[in-house]
């Protein structure tokens, strides 16, 4: 480094600051621009250009058959929020999101803390974990949405055949808003235990072994060791988690919209699902395109309260 | 400082890599002329009727091709679930296909995209088409899309069934038909009276054959009436099919295509079906006893709901109108047509096609009934959009009172 670039940022950063600060200045920046440059593009490429595009197509007005119209200023926002439904469909997705990621965590730590004993057969078990993972979230949810049809479906059938359903054809599950929307949430959890419980997996082997004898010599019960001593070590893998089932579950279209796509008004939908009616149904870009806008708003404000509340981030 | 170097190379790799795949979606060819080599390449984008569509299609082409060694024809099957976004974002990308088989185009008609048909075929071809076809596909006066294909809805019975449940004839009337379908469901076992599909899938049709046969309308070419007492015996006399427990349990969310299974199964006494459930009967049971009769009326007249699907050609490039021209006048030659729909199992909308196949037996029931045919008003612009409302509201019918249902599709339709 040549003094004079020592003395200039200095000077810069005497001027703002009071005192210089490390490797602030704009040359510094520019200066690293070589090796940023290419993590820059690639997130400008796939994050910040689509939700460019995004910001951009709610502001407009859309063609049904796809033309841009000029500038609609927040008409499309407006409309998205003198929807009559919207309110009972953005509780709905909070119900959806709540309940799929509260019950994932629990059934995970349950199965993460079977699955960190040794027995017989354990690598089996962990493989049939990781199965529902491996198998496409569209396919996984037809075979339940399939094995749920009257007339034909196997788990109807069974339920007929053991007597807890008379009529012969058996109950229309995906037929009714409430039932649809119940099994989906069955479904939604049964896809996301296999990511949950391995990260809580990962997160029990790094609990160190010392601690939990050294609590069992203090006379901890299980329950009093499992709360006190295991848990609170677990926080850093189980805020990985919730955060990123938040997202998942917040952003899932698959599941509901094979469970739900048949049923008449908008009974069981999310707002996932209502922006695709939007672009489906209703040809209209550019409402899909605000709903899409407000969705990313309110993902972005359940994350900052969940960092805000739980701090993630910090150590214990 | 040698590993981050290489980490960085490999991210810079990525980038570039990502970068210009995106660029080739977004820009691409599309498909224009080819300059040097003087050849015309046509876009074609047509939905899969069955698994048929696309072999036929190729045929199609296969032959134009030979005929024509100048011009290059792109041929994209698209299901009809998908076809509408598909047509969506290619004309907001700038892509639209050159010729495109779909249902209502009025929209693109407002944006001014299409040619009017005179313009894209030769005048032997345009005089070929059945009179009231051409007429569905006019706009202010200018047909601006091609008749492709038609069909017919008629009734189909279950003879065994009826017989079964005691009753003597297939029903003519919506009092007749709620006797003998309530006959039929007291059968038990699972077996339904009347299968009627409310579901997303194809609502408006459903509800097309219970509102207009009750002498109701869904509007013309001016205005989109959903709304209109006309249209509420229709609407009162499914919620009564309901109540009466005639029909399939929860027909508010029950699909078409599921539905007619199970009526092929045997399951279900009487359901509305089109020219290629025929197809699908011989094909999955074969032994099944059914009749076909026409749609039961509210008074007994005859009453069918016809659809009929379009072919349509985007102005892209002025020079490919030729090219076109020669598709359409190659496609609609008898040769080339009958066979073609005669495979997908529907009805022709030529004359000649017409004549030619005035002799099949299975689409006899359909041909007698044609002449009462009544169809969408989807020369409205606003069409499309009742059309989407239809399909996520109507079966709500189910549980809401019939006029709200109707009220509601309205405002979903006006607010556009």
């Amino acid at each position: 480094m040549s003094t004079s670039t020592e003395t200039s940022s200095i000077i810069a950063g005497a001027a703002s600051s009071g005192r210089p600060r490390p490797g602030g200045s704009a040359r510094d920046l520019l200066r690293a621009l070589p090796w940023i440059a290419p993590a820059l593009l690639l997130i400008f490429g796939v994050v910040v250009y689509p939700a460019g595009v995004m910001f951009f197509n709610s502001t407009r007005d859309i063609s049904l058959s796809g033309l841009d119209k000029g500038s609609a200023g927040f008409d499309n926002f407006a409309e998205v929020f003198a929807f009559p439904y919207f309110w009972p469909i953005f509780f709905r997705t909070i119900v959806w999101v709540v309940v799929v990621v509260g019950v994932t965590v629990l059934l995970s730590l349950g199965l993460a803390q079977i699955l960190d004993k040794a027995f017989p057969g354990r690598k089996i078990v962990r493989l049939a974990v990781i199965i529902p993972w491996a198998a496409s979230v569209v396919m996984t949810t037809m075979v339940v949405f399939y094995g749920l049809e009257p007339y034909f479906g196997i788990i109807n059938t069974f339920l007929v055949d053991v007597g807890l359903i008379d009529t012969p054809e058996g109950y229309g599950w995906t037929r009714n808003p409430g039932t649809a929307f119940a099994w989906s949430i069955v479904v939604a959890v049964f896809v996301s235990l296999p990511f949950t419980t391995y990260t809580i997996l990962a997160g029990l082997a790094t609990v160190p072994g010392d601690v939990v004898e050294a609590a069992k010599m203090d006379g901890a019960g299980p329950a009093r060791t499992y709360f006190s001593v295991v848990l609170p070590q677990l926080r850093g893998a189980l805020s990985v988690a919730v955060l990123i089932n938040i997202i998942n579950v917040f952003n899932s279209l698959p599941i509901l919209k094979v469970m739900t796509g048949s049923i008449p008004g908008y009974d069981a939908d999310t707002i996932m699902t209502m922006i695709f009616k939007y672009i489906q149904n209703q040809h209209k870009i550019d409402v899909a395109s605000a709903l899409s806008v407000v969705a990313f708003l309110i993902v972005i404000v359940i994350v900052a309260a969940y960092v805000k509340v739980v701090k993630p981030m910090q150590e214990v | 400082m040698k590993k981050s170097l290489r980490f960085s190379a490999a991210i810079a790799l990525a980038a570039t890599a990502t970068l210009t795949l995106a660029s080739c979606g977004f820009g691409g060819d599309a498909g224009g002329d080819d300059a040097a080599s003087g050849k015309t390449t046509l876009d074609l984008l047509v939905p899969s009727y069955s698994d048929n569509t696309q072999g036929l299609w190729e045929d199609v082409i296969d032959g134009f091709e030979a005929a024509n060694p100048d011009i290059t024809v792109n041929l994209e099957v698209q299901s009809w679930d998908n076809l509408d976004s598909v047509i969506t974002t290619k004309i907001s990308g700038g892509e639209a296909p050159d010729i495109f088989n779909g249902g209502p185009f009025a929209g693109y008609v407002a944006d001014d995209l299409l040619y009017p048909a005179a313009d894209v075929v030769s005048p032997d071809t345009l005089s070929d088409f059945q009179d009231s076809f051409l007429a569905n596909a006019e706009v202010d006066g200018t047909a601006y899309a091609l008749p492709l294909i038609a069909s017919a809805r008629a009734l189909f019975v279950n003879n065994a069934l009826l017989e079964q449940a005691g009753v003597a004839e297939a029903p003519t009337t919506w009092d007749e038909l709620l006797d003998a379908a309530t006959k039929v469901s007291a059968l038990g076992n699972g077996i339904a009276g009347y299968g009627m599909p409310l579901g997303s899938e194809e609502a408006q049709a459903e509800a097309a054959v219970w509102l207009w046969g009750g002498g109701g309308t869904f509007g013309d070419a001016d205005a989109i009436t959903i709304d209109d007492p006309s249209n509420l015996p229709g609407a009162e006399q499914i919620k009564k099919m309901i109540d009466a427990g005639a029909t399939q349990a929860d027909p508010g969310s029950t699909d078409r295509s599921p539905l007619m299974d199970i009526f092929i199964q045997g399951k279900i006494g009487m359901q509305v079906g089109l020219p290629p459930t025929v197809g699908q009967i011989a094909e999955g049971n074969p032994d099944l006893d059914y009749s076909i009769v026409p749609i039961p009326t509210k008074d007994g007249s005859a009453f069918t709901l016809g659809v009929m699907d379009q072919l349509m050609a985007f102005k892209n490039d002025e020079d490919k109108q030729d090219a076109i021209t020669k598709f359409f006048d190659y496609y609609y030659s008898a040769d080339v047509y009958v066979p073609w729909v005669q495979t997908e199992g529907f009805l022709p909308v030529t004359k000649s096609g017409a004549e030619a196949l005035s002799g099949e037996e299975a689409l006899k029931p359909f041909l007698d009934v044609l002449p009462g045919a009544q169809f969408y008003p989807s020369t409205n612009t606003q069409w499309a959009a009742a059309d989407g409302a239809f399909k996520s509201l109507f079966g709500q019918i189910q549980t809401k009172p019939a006029q709200d249902v109707l009220t509601e599709i309205q405002a979903q339709v006006d607010a556009g």
